[in-house]
């Protein structure tokens, strides 16, 4: 391993988010089932789905919600393959590794006993195991399938409309705007770091260099939020966040959010 | 009638360093003024004491024979009135543009003036095809090139159709097209009653926006003139670190000559 | 440190939800009058650096790298009200934008990392300081500590939520529904990590930065009352102490809790000792409990090995309930508290001390 790989891998780190980012944005101009619905409905539907995963008590019924993700998935035009890298793989070598030691630390009946380590695995462990996996892949899939169908513009307004307080959806925006902006300085701080960074053998001399970059980066923030100020000042604003939000609901949406509604009921009670 | 803006012997500091010392301007409706000075010479922040976002700790600053203060700016009424008619581009447009798209960008100031909303949508379509960026309508910011950033900057304020326009270099970063299309849109309003006030060091493009020149070093005025006599005036350019002298050999003499840098800009970080 | 969807019932999600909420309504409301308008763009664009500062791999000693979440910095630039909000809206777009993290556990999330964390990091930060001067040495120690006792705060609420779960939610047949493991394993498995690497992080990030603000940019050491300009809040030190008084006991109530609730659950489900599954009569208990589930006659192997773990630093010879992993449990849960505690109280001491040598010399 190179002696500067904490440089390389914060800079693969902003190259993924940015990547990520666009992968997403493409996504959302596909014409699928979910694109064609009002925000509003998909964003409800997506946390009612979500919610009836955590009130599931049945392993089968956390299975066919996880059907149900796959066929929006599928209908949304979102890429299976897509969902496997982002998604699968993800939950499972984290979340995976995660339940393993349950297998066997969970009190119960042993299924299987491995004679020679004096490790049994219970029936409990592999339940608990797999409630967990299944749980976590299930509403990861489920989100993951609202972001890639829904513009980012459209789930803000979708959460104004829904009552969240203007001040947050402004904040929410506001933020996701100006993290590109200190994603590409950052970047550019640390690719030039590299560069320069030939000579910093001390592992003292590299943190200071990573807590310097910080320093400046949010020298520049503090900065950048007191020019925004002036800027919105300048346009007439006076404390109170005004936005425009222009959804009208029309009768495949009442449909949609039925079906959602219904569905999530149906899981959470079959599934009790 | 009172002048658009007169400004009297104002000075102003950040934390303790002055940028502004003892300034004294006046700029009539229908002006299109440079304010031509080095960096540092307090140019961009005249600019935001003639927008009300800066007040001078001392002299004073009046629009239309109004008192531009603190307190004046509190009144709602005024404050919306004074916004709406006058308008400020910021030199970085990534400051300007704080919304997710595009549309919301132009549609904030209407937004804030309170319009119905159809009002909003319609005024901000008007605004993008004026502009030529209705393609960019649902762009994110962190999607556009410098050229494009520039225009919905301009677009956002355009959409409001202010009296005074205050552009803080708005053609520095600009690659050259980006560049003459600003110009050119400076240039339209020549004799309208819109008064554009722009801050710049860029030398070449003085004559084309400006029929006025203020030449600012240190925080006060040390010239004022038309742009030919200003350009003319080598000596004067160059105490105002506008040009500076040039040293370099030709076949063996050595001579110097006064040499404008209008491209010039830099970054640093501490 | 982020819950996933899933991990959490949906109980415990509602009650943090609840939590985070009534965090977020002060927060918003305090921040408003200290900012006014400003605090919009301020919190946005801090939230955004925020972001981007848990991207970064922090070299630590030894060779590896961490990730820090900042929350030692954002307390001591924004305060701990902006603090909240900034982490909140970071994690939320994490959770909303790129879909990382859990909507369900939202409220978790941030409750732990933005609400504990922000108000640890700046009462400890405050109790270390002191009225030192901002360009002292010892604001640097502060930040460091703050950074550090923030994170491991934050980490030991989140391993006690992870770890009620199976005590709290399972099914007639015993198998735990939400996060697999007890008290037990959940807190030394969370706190081994966040005690070495991430605190570590946290507290280089937090000292390099202040460090590094002390020689370029000192105003923003002044909190947000700085930011506007304001003289150096020393003159306030009466009222900022009283403020941060009342963050204290915030703290220790929130950490009280921890112990409290595992005492009053008696022999809690999912906190069998090894000794209890050997033991006929609460053998009987444990299966009543467990819908009379035939319990297996002889200890998991695991369980022992990971009381083993815990008994591991006590001598042979130490009194019984030592060997009990509840006791492990209450230890280390007395342990985080203690330290919370214990460690500024510390750093005051020997800050006091050095200043009465220096008035001595």
């Amino acid at each position: 391993m190179s002696r500067h790989s904490f440089l390389k891998s914060t800079v693969r780190g902003f190259a993924q988010a940015v990547s990520k980012a666009l992968q997403s944005e493409h996504a959302t101009t596909q014409k699928g089932l979910l694109q064609q619905l009002d925000p509003r409905v998909r964003v409800i539907g997506v946390f009612a789905l979500v919610v009836s995963v955590i009130l599931c008590r049945r392993l089968e019924a956390i299975a066919a919600i996880f059907l149900i993700a796959i066929a929006l998935a599928v209908a949304s035009r979102v890429r299976l393959g897509l969902l496997a890298k982002r998604v699968w793989l993800v939950v499972l070598g984290f979340s995976g590794v995660i339940a393993l030691p349950a297998l066997f630390l969970t009190p119960g009946e042993p299924l299987f006993t491995a004679p020679a380590l004096h490790l049994s695995i219970s029936m409990q462990g592999v339940r608990t195991a797999a409630f967990l996996i299944l749980r976590v892949e299930t509403a990861a899939t489920l989100t993951t399938v609202l972001v890639l169908s829904t513009a980012w513009t459209h789930i803000l307004k979708a959460l104004r409309s829904l009552h969240l307080p203007a001040e947050v959806v402004t904040m929410l925006a506001m933020t996701h705007r100006y993290l590109f902006l200190l994603i590409e300085t950052a970047n550019q701080m640390f690719e030039s770091r590299q560069s320069r960074a030939v000579g910093i053998v001390s592992g003292s001399a590299q943190r200071k260099m990573t807590a310097r970059t910080a320093g400046v980066l949010l020298s520049k923030s503090i900065e950048l939020s007191h020019e925004v100020y002036l800027a919105m000042l300048s346009r007439g604003f006076r404390g109170e966040v005004r936005l425009l939000t222009d959804f009208r609901l029309r009768p495949r949406d009442y449909v949609a959010l039925t079906a959602f509604v219904f569905t999530s009921c149906m899981a959470a009670w079959i599934g009790r | 009638m009172p002048s658009t803006f007169a400004v009297q012997d104002i000075s102003f500091s950040y934390e303790a360093i002055p940028a502004i010392r003892g300034l004294t301007l006046c700029i009539e409706e229908g002006d299109r003024v440079a304010l031509l000075g080095a960096n540092g010479s307090g140019k961009s922040t005249l600019l935001r004491i003639l927008d009300a976002l800066y007040f001078p700790s001392a002299g004073s600053v009046t629009f239309k024979g109004d008192a531009l203060t603190h307190e004046h700016l509190q009144q709602e009424e005024f404050s919306l009135s004074f916004r709406r008619r006058v308008a400020l581009v910021f030199q970085n447009p990534d400051v300007q543009l704080f919304n997710p798209t595009v549309f919301d960008e132009v549609a904030y100031g209407p937004l804030q003036m309170q319009w119905s909303k159809e009002d909003v949508v319609r005024r901000v379509d008007e605004t993008l095809s004026f502009m030529s960026i209705s393609h960019l309508r649902e762009r994110p910011p962190y999607r556009l090139s410098g050229g494009e950033k520039k225009r919905v900057a301009l677009a956002s304020v355009l959409v409001l159709n202010p009296d005074v326009l205050l552009l803080d270099e708005p053609t520095a970063t600009l690659d050259p097209k980006s560049q003459s299309q600003v110009v050119d849109l400076i240039q339209q309003w020549k004799g309208t009653a819109k008064t554009v006030i722009t801050a710049t060091h860029q030398l070449e493009i003085v004559e084309d926006i400006a029929d006025r020149v203020f030449v600012l070093e240190a925080g006060t005025v040390m010239a004022e003139g038309s742009p030919s006599e200003i350009l003319s005036n080598s000596d004067l350019l160059l105490r105002a670190n506008l040009i500076h002298a040039h040293r370099h050999s030709h076949g063996g003499v050595m001579h110097s000559h006064p040499h404008s840098h209008g491209h010039s800009q830099h970054e640093h970080e501490h | 440190m982020h819950i996933p969807d899933g991990y959490l019932s949906p109980s415990t999600c509602a009650a943090f939800y609840l939590l985070a909420g009534s965090g977020w309504y002060a927060a918003l409301k305090r921040i408003k009058q200290l900012l006014a308008t400003r605090a919009i763009p301020l919190i946005s664009v801090f939230a955004a650096f925020s972001f981007v500062v848990m991207m970064f791999n922090v070299p630590l000693p030894g060779g590896t790298t961490g990730h820090a979440v900042g929350i030692g910095v954002a307390a001591i630039v924004l305060g701990p009200w902006g603090s909240i909000l900034a982490i909140s809206i970071a994690i939320a777009i994490q959770a909303l934008f790129f879909g990382d993290g859990g909507i369900t556990t939202l409220g978790a999330n941030c409750f732990n990392m933005a609400i504990v964390g922000s108000l640890t990091a700046y009462a400890v930060y405050r109790m270390v300081a002191a009225n030192s001067n901002l360009n002292s040495r010892r604001r640097v120690l502060a930040a460091a500590v703050a950074g550090y006792v923030a994170i491991n705060a934050s980490a030991l609420i989140t391993a006690v939520e992870l770890g009620i779960q199976p005590m709290l939610f399972h099914d007639a047949g015993g198998t735990p529904l939400y996060a697999p493991y007890s008290l037990h394993v959940a807190i030394p498995a969370m706190m081994i990590g966040h005690l070495t690497f991430a605190g570590l992080a946290e507290a280089v990030i937090s000292a390099g930065m202040v460090s590094y603000l002390q020689r370029a940019d000192v105003a923003l050491l002044r909190g947000v009352s700085g930011l506007a300009h304001a003289p150096v809040p020393v003159i306030a030190g009466a009222s900022a102490d009283r403020s941060s008084g009342r963050l204290w006991w915030a703290v220790a109530l929130l950490l009280l809790f921890t112990p409290i609730g595992i005492l009053a659950a008696g022999t809690a489900w999912g906190e069998w000792s090894s000794a209890d599954l050997m033991n006929p009569h609460t053998r009987e208990q444990i299966g009543a409990a467990s819908g009379n589930h035939v319990l297996p006659a002889s200890v998991p192997v695991g369980i022992q090995k990971l009381s083993a773990l815990w008994t591991a630093p006590f001598p042979g010879y130490a009194p019984r309930f030592v060997k009990n992993p509840l006791f492990g449990y209450l230890l280390s849960a007395m342990f985080g508290v203690g330290f919370l505690v214990l460690a500024p109280l510390f750093a005051r001491v020997i800050a006091r001390k050095r200043a009465m040598r220096s008035i001595g010399s």
